[in-house]
């Protein structure tokens, strides 16, 4: 449980936070399905990776701020 | 990639070695932000001494002597000078630091003050007379400040909670089933402790840096087209000089947004900076 004055301030720094959760996800997974094209030589897994890493940065969102207690 | 690294790296380092060998005129660039040495014969090794090094010492100066002036001789019925530097000192106080961080505030509350004014302070800089340059819109200066950022929220957590349990708070969402954590630690470790402080010095670098061109644009080719005495790509001399008088009033409304800028970045830097140590401080997510 998160006490009541900790983290829990909305706002603009929230806001940032989930930016940041969002980038996090395409820039990790897309970067491995990057590095993987470049070792494999195709061309299909940066994209991939790309909309996965979306997908699990959404999902990391709603894990975090999505729940209503 | 190229560019990519471009921003990660002080930006104008290849304009200004370019600059060196050819200068262009005062056409408005990368290259208007490269600093000047103040004393130019003394050679290579004191080029470190420079005009944006300067500003931010005078900046230093300036934020230690302003809350000297409004804290000293305090009374309990305050004057003038004491009751603006308590209203201040309580915006920071209220609004960011009680706010953010709960009942341990007050350990945290200088850093966040001293970081509030002496942004502030150097962000105005960009917007008056002497300088007429931001000190953030060179990239070192935003990078000290988000790695100061950096070490005091990672710091703190560490402190409390110890250097594993830390990890795991910031690392394992809570609420999230055990077989996805793979897909999701790698995730929340890079927003926490990569993107994090990466994106809190860009944007502050990034904001001072592209107001201050857009004005150098505005206010140097306003400059240049009111005082044209020959004609340009085919368009006659008092259309270009109309042009040049309605850059220049129109940068009055640059300067006003600029003003606006500066103030909130010196507001959001502070207030995210809250915000990370009062995630770190947090028992869980």
């Amino acid at each position: 449980m998160v006490s009541p004055n900790m983290g829990e301030h909305g706002g603009s720094g929230d806001g940032y936070r989930v930016l940041g959760m969002l980038l996090s996800g395409p820039v990790f997974y897309g970067g491995i399905g990057w590095l993987l094209d470049f070792w494999l030589h195709t061309s299909w897994i940066f994209p991939l990776g790309l909309i996965g890493g979306v997908g699990a940065g959404v999902y990391l969102v709603i894990a975090r701020y999505g729940r209503s207690e | 990639m190229p560019g990519l690294i471009g921003l990660l790296i002080p930006l104008e380092w290849t304009a200004c070695a370019a600059e060196e060998s050819h200068s262009e005129g005062f056409a408005p660039g990368v290259a208007s932000f490269c600093a000047r040495p103040l004393f130019p014969e003394l050679g290579e090794q004191f080029s470190w001494l420079n005009n944006v090094l300067a500003q931010a010492v005078i900046g230093t100066i300036l934020v230690i002597a302003f809350w000297l002036w409004v804290s000293s001789r305090q009374k309990v019925v305050p004057g003038k000078r004491q009751f603006f530097g308590e209203l201040a000192y309580n915006f920071i106080r209220n609004g960011i630091a009680r706010d953010m961080l709960g009942h341990d505030y007050r350990k945290f509350l200088p850093y966040l003050v001293a970081l509030f004014s002496f942004i502030l302070v150097n962000n105005l800089f960009g917007q008056f007379f002497v300088f007429m340059f931001p000190t953030f819109s060179k990239i070192g200066y935003a990078w000290a400040l988000a790695a100061l950022t950096f070490l005091l929220y990672n710091g703190v957590g560490i402190y409390k909670h110890g250097f594993l349990k830390y990890l795991k708070n910031n690392t394992i969402p809570a609420g999230v089933p055990a077989w996805i954590y793979p897909l999701i630690v790698p995730l929340e470790f890079l927003s926490n402790f990569v993107i994090r402080p990466i994106t809190l010095g860009l944007r502050l670098f990034a904001n001072l840096f592209g107001g201050h061109l857009v004005i150098l644009v505005f206010v140097v080719g306003g400059t240049l087209l009111l005082t044209t005495t020959e004609e340009l790509a085919g368009k006659p001399i008092w259309l270009l000089q109309t042009a040049g008088g309605f850059s220049l009033v129109f940068s009055f409304a640059l300067f006003a947004l600029e003003l606006f800028v500066s103030v909130m970045q010196a507001y959001i830097f502070t207030v995210l900076t809250a915000q990370y140590v009062a995630t770190a401080l947090a028992d869980e997510h």
